[in-house]
């Protein structure tokens, strides 16, 4: 048996088999050809190149009309490349010079252009050997027509498998809904990358950033991926076999007993009622919240539409895909305006002159979008244009200071201004809110409160500049405490200046989807939750067993804990 | 044969989108197409050659064309990066 570490995406645990999915050039080889077939490779060579193209164009027409943008994006830049008269020049010039066979040759070549974009000095620039090698790798997997190309196998040929893989890109992450995979295994990647992503929308395990250590996995071993964990266990004896099997069936049989509190109120044992909504991403997850019965959308990014493609999406494809998210729910849904920067570097080159040593403290959110109005004002006339159909509200992303707010309402004004012009109908009373995610803002959350419909606090960010630790840096993030007094304070000082203002604040950080959190955030007053819908109905089954006003009671002691470890303490007889 | 020197004026340099932009344009030339920067030379008809150039703001640029129109091609390619790419700046 053997335990393997990595970093754990989505929740529960998949047993099964694993699948190791090798790229094509893993396995390229070598062998010299006679002077007389050269030609013959070269035109090997171009059908490959042709082949390629051919499946690209297929690919593409697979996804019918709901081609996501940033995948439509990736496949012309595909093949204009895969066009690239370079490929079969250079490719062509080792063949006849090395008489060596084309696959060789085109991997040969491959790699030495990857090494260059590799060593151009604009970041941006420099990440595009990702899609020299994809593209590259493409005209490999057509020219050996490799059994082992994720692309082009039958439907169902990976079921119940866990696929073992260097990294997936957004191409795979569509090709690989057509099989019942139970969980993911990568070598690159963090939480934000495509594996991440497919793996939450597939509501599967997966292990990303395993680094080295994927080499100890075999095509066949018998695996237990824990996603909470970050675990992997390959070839495990009787016993953990036995053991995760049981704590499997056990997630299993708490979400089916979950599953009947779906249509059950969110209300506590003293009858408060609090609001549980969800934060999203894709529209397609607005299906999975409204099914959830989430009484809302807390947060819907909108970042993702920006991320991996050439070109910004205008204000007319913005429209389009918040209306897709409007039509989905009767409910409240709450578009947050770009919050780009930091650890969402965005692609079309913007991200190239921004190398700021600090970037959480940098040119982000909603300084990015004031700074930018090339890049914001279509995303605010969109916003507008979109909340006919349905509930929309807005939110800005950190703000820090009250002229950014100010900006922010001329411009809002101006944008108004313009679309009645134009006689674009909108929602002239579409609330505006914005995230408390600076302590600036949290402290004096009362002046943000006057000046805005509602508020939302966003933990992730509030934690990591209060305490002032980065929680992607291993070596600091044990350090990352949500529950360290200088955060309840805060968040209680938010929560009480929007009860003074009369107006609601929720919370859509991570603090609110965890259930360890769920009662002391009731006990500080908060009334809406918004949160990763597949966590919701564990929340709602907390606060349907607790008692608020009893929670509050033992509030004071909480607040004047000074011993963190008194504090965890706490916390546990809070939850018991 | 013409040969002219060309800046880079927008802001983002030829980045990715222009590049497919101006491989876009040169493909609908019969002329070979050259880009030259310092001594590096490229196909203005393949994209990741001209990736490779990592022309940012300010660079300058030598364009030769040479074919049947030739002199069509540096028109439309001067007119190109005058226009900034046809981005906002």
């Amino acid at each position: 048996m053997l335990a393997l570490h990595g970093t754990g995406v989505g929740a529960g645990i998949a047993v099964g088999r694993a699948r190791i999915i090798n790229r094509t050039s893993d396995k390229i080889t070598q062998y010299p050809i006679a002077q007389e077939h050269v030609q013959k490779e070269i035109e090997r060579l171009e059908k490959g190149i042709e082949t390629a193209q051919h499946s690209l164009f297929e690919l593409g027409k697979q996804f019918g009309k709901e081609v996501p943008e940033e995948v439509r994006a990736l496949l012309e830049a595909h093949s204009l490349m895969l066009k690239d008269p370079l490929i079969l020049q250079e490719s062509s010039r080792l063949i006849s010079e090395q008489w060596i066979n084309a696959e060789f040759a085109l991997n040969q070549y491959g790699t030495r252009l990857e090494r260059v974009f590799e060593q151009i000095q604009d970041p941006y620039l420099s990440s595009k050997s990702v899609d020299v090698a994809q593209v590259i790798q493409r005209v490999l997997g057509a020219m050996t027509d490799s059994q082992e190309a994720i692309g082009g196998q039958p439907e169902g040929t990976y079921d119940g498998e866990i696929i073992i893989v260097n990294d997936l890109t957004p191409a795979d992450t569509i090709e690989l809904r057509k099989h019942r995979i139970i969980g993911f295994v990568t070598k690159l990647g963090g939480p934000t990358s495509h594996t991440a992503i497919l793996a939450r929308s597939m509501k599967i395990p997966a292990i990303v950033g395993m680094h080295g250590s994927v080499g100890y996995l075999r095509t066949g071993d018998l695996l237990i991926i824990d996603g909470k964990r970050g675990v992997i266990l390959a070839s495990p004896d009787n016993r953990a076999l036995a053991a995760y099997q049981r704590r499997r069936e056990k997630i299993i049989r708490r979400t089916q007993a979950l599953e009947t509190l779906r249509d059950a109120e969110s209300v506590s044992l003293d009858g408060q009622r609090i609001m549980l909504m969800s934060n999203v991403e894709l529209p397609d997850e607005v299906s999975y919240s409204v099914k959830q019965n989430a009484e809302g959308v807390g947060l819907y990014r909108t970042e993702f539409m920006f991320m991996n493609r050439e070109q910004m999406p205008d204000e007319e494809e913005q429209v389009e895909v918040y209306k897709q998210v409007l039509e989905k729910s009767d409910c409240p849904v709450t578009i947050r305006t770009l919050d780009l920067g930091a650890d969402k570097q965005v692609d079309g080159g913007r991200s190239a002159d921004n190398q700021s040593t600090n970037p959480a403290l940098g040119l982000r959110g909603i300084r990015l979008c004031l700074h930018d109005l090339g890049l914001f004002k279509p995303q605010l006339r969109a916003i507008y244009r979109a909340s006919i159909f349905g509930r929309a509200r807005m939110m800005v992303p950190m703000i820090s200071n009250v002229e950014e707010l100010d900006q922010l309402f001329r411009l809002i004004d101006e944008v108004k201004q313009e679309l009645a012009e134009q006689n674009y109908p909108f929602d002239s009373e579409l609330q505006v809110g914005g995230m408390i995610e600076v302590p600036a803002a949290a402290i004096a959350a009362d002046i943000f409160a006057r000046k805005l419909d509602f508020l939302s606090i966003g933990t992730n960010d509030l934690i990591q500049y209060t305490l002032a630790i980065d929680r992607i840096d291993d070596e600091v993030n044990y350090l990352y405490d949500p529950i360290h007094p200088s955060i309840l304070r805060l968040i209680k000082n938010v929560i009480d200046a929007g009860l003074d203002a009369g107006v609601p604040v929720s919370m859509c950080g991570e603090m609110a989807g965890d259930p360890a959190y769920t009662r002391i955030l009731l006990a500080l007053g908060l009334r809406e939750f918004s949160m990763d819908p597949a966590g919701l109905l564990e929340i709602k089954q907390i606060i349907r067993r607790s008692d608020v006003s009893q929670l509050k009671l033992s509030l004071p002691k909480f607040m004047s804990a000074t011993e963190p470890e008194k504090l965890r303490q706490q916390l546990v007889e809070l939850n018991r | 044969m013409i040969e002219a020197e060309v800046p880079v004026v927008n802001k983002l340099g030829l980045h990715a989108r222009a590049a497919s932009k101006l491989v876009k344009l040169t493909a609908g030339f019969e002329s070979s197409i050259k880009l030259i920067r310092k001594n590096q030379e490229v196909d203005a008809k393949s994209i990741m050659g001209i990736l490779m150039l990592a022309a940012t703001q300010g660079t300058q640029i030598r364009v030769i064309t040479d074919g049947p129109d030739e002199r069509d091609a540096m028109d439309a390619i001067s007119e190109m990066f005058e226009q900034c790419f046809g981005e906002d700046e």
